[in-house]
């Protein structure tokens, strides 16, 4: 007799649940469900596309995007940017392999790559944070600094990782059948989607976003706000860097240099403002999965490559368009 | 009081500038003086590439070895830029270039102006654009021919491995030597009854690009028995690929250039087949036919250099060992 009561009065509760969740990532939701349709969509075409082997592929690909994008996207909803990502990847990963060939152990090399990414981060948060110069021009120097860096370190050549265990970074399964690079993505969308909705810190980013006079009146310390996403982007840079580094057992100094521009159009094709203020970690990570998908469809339907930055540029039009639409009619 | 500060400030301008024109005056004629030897700038299309590196190395050593400085330059792949590094070279006194260029299209405003300061160019790797002839030597490698040479090894590996479709992992497609490479292929495939199911194109020529591709190459086309790759990354990313799907042995990889790692997986039989471009090589060559241009000794024009085929069998001979070093430098790794 008790349960009936009960049960009705959850029955409403999780409707409502379900229309906040609905409410809060309807762009995300948008998002998967434009990616289920692509991903259909070349399977009519290329049955192959849908199978679990072509899935892992898509994974194993996008992995370091996401976790450079997720970065990448705490910077951008404070209002900044950060352009130095690409080559701190770069960087990293020659460090990382450096420290290795010197014959160091390989958690000596990472912790040595993610020191690298942090130093980088710092120095771009102080910059912007305590000097007052610009994101842009700050992140453009240390994106030229980084770049050069990576080839002055080991004189430009790269370098194969000759530790033969390496590899279990990325591939290794700390939970059964789930590789690792899946592992640490699902971990880090947790984690930062967890700080962005219920940490204190998660909404003074949004504040800082969105006004930071407003924010500094508050008593939200904007400085402190502001020096942690860089640093926490740098990290994240060096991690993506690394695990890439264990994943093809080689540093190249050209390894990042297309992926700044792809976490950046990632974070925006996930729904975030390049003015600040919005985003979400899942929305990044759906528009790393978008990119990937789409660079994995048009090599699947042998589609002139050439033609991907305009598939890409495209796809990030039409979700700007989509996502200002649907803000106007909110 | 502003008349003043006027005042001040152009004394001392006037004088900062005297400072930099007397140290100038002075130390300029005592360079002058105490360097006599013939200066050989080269002019990279950029250094983010290991060839170029290369390329750079052997121009820096034949320098060295023919009593010349040697100054280096990168264009940052842009035309603009390679024009600037010329006129700046110029400017330094330079008495020959050896330039990789950006394209071969960019090439003809380049001939112009050192043919009208007579100061000899050799080229490295991408020749100069057809018709043009105002240069004292092109070095470049045979990718048409090696792209046919390449092709036969690829198919005839497809077939001795139970198939006859065969996937590529290309350079990016704008580029001279990437559709001499295709031509040669196509021509050979064609002739040995070989069906190039698929040609994916790089972007930035990285290993994690290329094992992408490699992933992707294998989805669309399960049945391929052999992957021609055009760059050493796609080779190794080819590997990578493989390894990842438990297919090596199952399915051959053959590419043109070389490094110590495609070296190192031919050895290790995961590539069955590599075509050396002897980027070292390149630049030791175009260095000592300018050197000739100036010292009044015959030049070649056009030398184009073969890519010789090695395999795990043939690596460890003399031959293949010594064209190995016209490869990569020593500091590049293990030969």
């Amino acid at each position: 007799m008790d349960r009936a009561p009960e049960t009705a009065a959850s029955a409403p509760a999780r409707t409502g649940a379900l229309r906040h969740i609905v409410s809060s990532y309807r762009s995300e939701i948008a998002i998967a469900l434009a990616i289920v349709v692509l991903e259909l969509a070349l399977g009519i075409f290329v049955p192959n596309a849908l199978t679990m082997g072509n899935f892992s592929d898509i994974a194993q690909a996008t992995a370091p995007l996401i976790i450079m994008a997720i970065g990448v996207l705490l910077v951008v909803m404070t209002g900044g940017i950060d352009l130095s990502v690409g080559s701190v990847f770069s960087l990293v990963g020659m460090v990382t392999g450096l420290v290795m060939d010197s014959g160091f152990s390989s958690t000596i090399a990472t912790i040595c790559g993610l020191v690298v990414g942090v130093v980088f981060g710092a120095i771009n948060g102080f910059l912007v944070t305590f000097v007052g110069l610009a994101p842009f021009v700050v992140t453009l120097i240390t994106y030229a600094v980084a770049g050069s860096l990576a080839f002055i370190v080991t004189n430009g050549h790269s370098l194969p990782i000759n530790d033969q265990g390496y590899w279990l970074l990325n591939g290794g399964h700390i939970i059964p059948g789930m590789p690792n690079f899946v592992l640490f993505c699902i971990i880090l969308l947790i984690v930062v989607e967890f700080l962005l909705r219920r940490v204190v810190f998660g909404r003074w980013i949004y504040a800082v976003g969105s006004s930071p006079g407003a924010a500094r009146l508050l008593g939200i310390p904007v400085h402190l706000v502001r020096f942690s996403v860089y640093v926490i982007s740098g990290l994240l840079a060096a991690f993506a860097s690394v695990l890439t580094v264990s994943y093809i057992s080689n540093a190249e100094g050209t390894a990042g240099a297309a992926m700044m521009l792809q976490a950046i159009a990632a974070v925006v094709i996930g729904g975030a403002s390049l003015f600040g203020g919005t985003g979400s970690a899942i929305g990044a990570l759906l528009g790393a999965l978008m990119i990937t998908v789409i660079q994995n469809g048009v090599n699947l339907i042998g589609v002139n490559s050439f033609w991907q930055g305009s598939v890409t540029g495209l796809v990030i039009l039409i979700a700007v368009l989509i996502d200002r639409v649907s803000k106007a009619r909110r | 009081m502003a008349y003043f500060m006027s005042l001040r400030r152009l004394l001392a301008a006037a004088t900062a500038v005297a400072c930099v024109a007397v140290t100038a005056g002075t130390l300029a004629p005592a360079a002058r003086a105490t360097d006599k030897k013939m200066t050989v700038a080269y002019v990279a299309p950029s250094l983010d590439i290991s060839y170029w590196q290369w390329v750079a190395y052997g121009v820096q050593t034949e320098a060295a070895k023919l009593g010349m400085n040697y100054v280096g330059m990168t264009s940052e792949n842009s035309p603009g830029t390679q024009m600037n590094n010329i006129h700046t070279a110029l400017v330094r006194g330079v008495n020959a270039i050896v330039i990789g260029p950006v394209s071969s299209s960019s090439t003809p405003p380049v001939l112009r102006l050192l043919a009208q300061r007579h100061v000899p160019i050799a080229f490295t790797g991408i020749g100069p654009q057809p018709g043009q002839t105002d240069y004292t030597s092109a070095v470049t490698a045979n990718n048409y021919e090696t792209g046919k040479a390449e092709g036969t090894f690829v198919c005839n590996l497809a077939k001795a491995l139970g198939g006859n479709k065969v996937g590529m992992l290309s350079l990016p497609q704008d580029r001279e030597n990437a559709q001499k490479y295709l031509k040669g292929a196509k021509e050979s495939f064609a002739a040995d009854g070989c069906d190039l199911v698929q040609v994916l194109q790089t972007h930035g020529l990285t290993v994690n690009e290329a094992v992408q591709e490699a992933n992707d190459l294998l989805t669309g086309h399960p049945d391929i028995k052999a992957i021609y790759g055009m760059y050493d990354e796609a080779a190794t990313g080819a590997v990578k690929a493989l390894q990842t799907r438990g297919l090596i042995g199952k399915i051959g990889v053959a590419t043109a250039d070389g490094s110590p790692e495609t070296i190192k997986e031919l050895r290790q039989g995961e590539i069955q087949g590599l075509f050396l471009q002897e980027a070292v090589g390149q630049g030791i060559d175009a260095t000592q036919q300018v050197y000739n241009a100036l010292t009044g000794k015959p030049v070649t024009k056009d030398i184009p250099l073969a890519e010789p085929l090695v395999t795990k069998e043939t690596i460890d001979s003399p031959q293949a060992q010594a064209t190995i070093k016209r490869v990569y430098p020593p500091s590049a790794g293990a030969f």
